[in-house]
């Protein structure tokens, strides 16, 4: 498996070190519980260094790589971040991602450490100014309602910058990039930083009081609360922006590689969409759970879990249109557990808008 | 970990028999492996049931598990604690995280178990 600079400090820490794509990665460490109920109510510190990182360099690479993705990048003004999709000629999702605005001509990209061979390979078709540069780069997230107080004691800059806003940094004498970004639905910043900096910024954020080390279990828990969704489980290239519901980060006006196949699906309708379930106790829906109307197989649950923060069970699954109205009653699982359909997001009490 | 005044199974259940009611709960190794407990549903008092016959479900956040029981008997009582308080299966998965009661069971069943010695050899093997 491979490891990530902080690989030395989840296992001195007690975290319990499982395969994350092939990653060796702490999955808890004080509880995963405990860890959730941190982040939503102070701060924890999560190693996502596994993830895949882009830069981008010269006007004719950035023009390229824009032509790629779904996200409209021409009118993104400079230090401000976009969500989107890269996704093949039938319009099926390869991959969700970041894009952040460095300057108009280099921008820095962040993806997903399960499909990351084919991304680098689709983006290499920009030209020479694409580089993988994940090998180097480490990550570190920050989150939580006193996530800013704690960072800008370590980064006075953090304080400037609003939600999906990215600036350069300089700390321990090295640049860096500060992003206002994250995965938990609070307030929080993502941390790209040089290799060497990744032990001593994991430590000097863990020496505030406020900060406890999470790992991914709880970063799944608060996501699914959040109604994020999770790359290779929640879409594949099975699944389109449109049934995923990412149309509004769709740019219809701007080229990217399978246009064609989604305006269809668009004009055409009657394609299956993401759908939020709940159950009305602490049961919870699990993933790959069949899913039922009155007996009538209609959909799978591709992630489910106890909510920590809501107190009950939620879930993800993509269901045909005529049962996506809140309210419907579903059974789920070899138990027929009672679930109903909801709106997103599970929890929305988070402050990543603060 | 686990107490010498008990016998264990092969699925992680104990059975603490004190003569007459044999308490039935999982064992610390199970706990940890489930992580933070969230719901347990507990069974009917007064059902009889099988050695193996899986009485009842254990959910933790990541996961859902079935509890089978160790012996055959009727069960007598449940714990009604966990439907407020499943966390207890974590803090004392031995003592006050038990899950049910049986009665009216033959001790030639528990004589069959795994004692601690050889159910801390088994979970050895298992971690081989």
């Amino acid at each position: 498996m491979l490891q990530t600079p902080l690989y030395d400090e989840h296992v001195s820490l007690g975290g319990k070190i499982v395969d994350f794509n092939g990653w060796a990665l702490p999955v808890q460490f004080a509880g995963i519980v405990q860890e959730h109920n941190h982040t939503r109510s102070k701060a924890s510190i999560f190693d996502c260094s596994h993830m895949a990182e882009f830069r981008i360099r010269g006007a004719n690479a950035v023009r390229a790589y824009g032509d790629l993705v779904c996200s409209d990048l021409a009118n993104l003004r400079i230090g401000r971040s976009k969500y989107g999709a890269l996704l093949n000629e039938s319009g099926g999702i390869i991959d969700d991602l970041i894009s952040m605005k460095i300057a108009d001509d280099d921008l820095f990209i962040v993806t997903n450490a399960g499909p990351r061979e084919a991304v680098a390979n689709i983006f290499s078709s920009a030209g020479s100014g694409v580089e993988d540069v994940t090998d180097s780069t480490a990550k570190i997230d920050i989150q939580g309602p006193l996530a800013r107080d704690v960072l800008v004691q370590e980064l006075p800059i953090a304080a400037e910058l609003n939600y999906f806003e990215i600036r350069s940094a300089e700390w321990n004498g090295e640049a860096i990039f500060v992003s206002r970004t994250g995965y938990t639905g609070e307030m929080g910043f993502e941390l790209f930083v040089p290799n060497s900096l990744a032990v001593p910024l994991w430590r000097a954020l863990l020496a505030h009081g406020e900060v406890e080390p999470a790992a991914l279990g709880a970063r799944d828990t608060l996501r699914t609360e959040a109604g994020y969704l999770l790359s290779g489980q929640d879409f594949q290239e099975t699944r389109t922006p449109l049934e995923a519901r990412m149309e509004r980060f769709v740019a219809w006006d701007t080229p990217f590689v399978g246009k064609d196949a989604l305006v269809h699906q668009r004009d055409q309708g009657g394609y299956p969409r993401l759908a939020a379930i709940a159950s009305p106790d602490r049961r919870a829906p699990r993933h790959d759970f069949e899913l039922r109307r009155k007996g009538t197989p209609v959909g799978v649950v591709t992630s489910g879990t106890f909510g920590p923060s809501v107190g009950h069970g939620i879930g993800l699954a993509y269901l045909e249109e005529e049962y996506l109205t809140p309210g419907t009653k579903l059974e789920a699982g070899p138990r027929g557990l009672e679930v109903s359909v909801v709106d997103l997001p599970f929890y929305a009490d988070g402050t990543c808008r603060n | 970990m686990h107490p010498t005044d008990r016998k264990y199974t092969r699925e992680h259940e104990w059975a603490l028999d004190d003569g007459t009611t044999c308490t039935v709960g999982i064992t610390a190794f199970a706990a940890e492996q489930l992580g933070d407990v969230t719901y347990v549903e507990l069974p009917t008092a007064g059902k009889s049931v099988n050695a193996g016959d899986a009485v009842t479900t254990v959910e933790s956040v990541k996961a859902a598990s079935d509890v089978y029981s160790p012996i055959a008997g009727t069960i007598s009582e449940v714990n009604q604690a966990l439907e407020d308080r499943p966390e207890l299966v974590n803090e004392s998965p031995q003592g006050e995280g038990w899950f049910f009661k049986i009665t009216g069971y033959n001790t030639d069943g528990l004589n069959a178990l795994m004692d601690a010695a050889a159910y801390e050899q088994y979970l050895g093997e298992l971690d081989a």
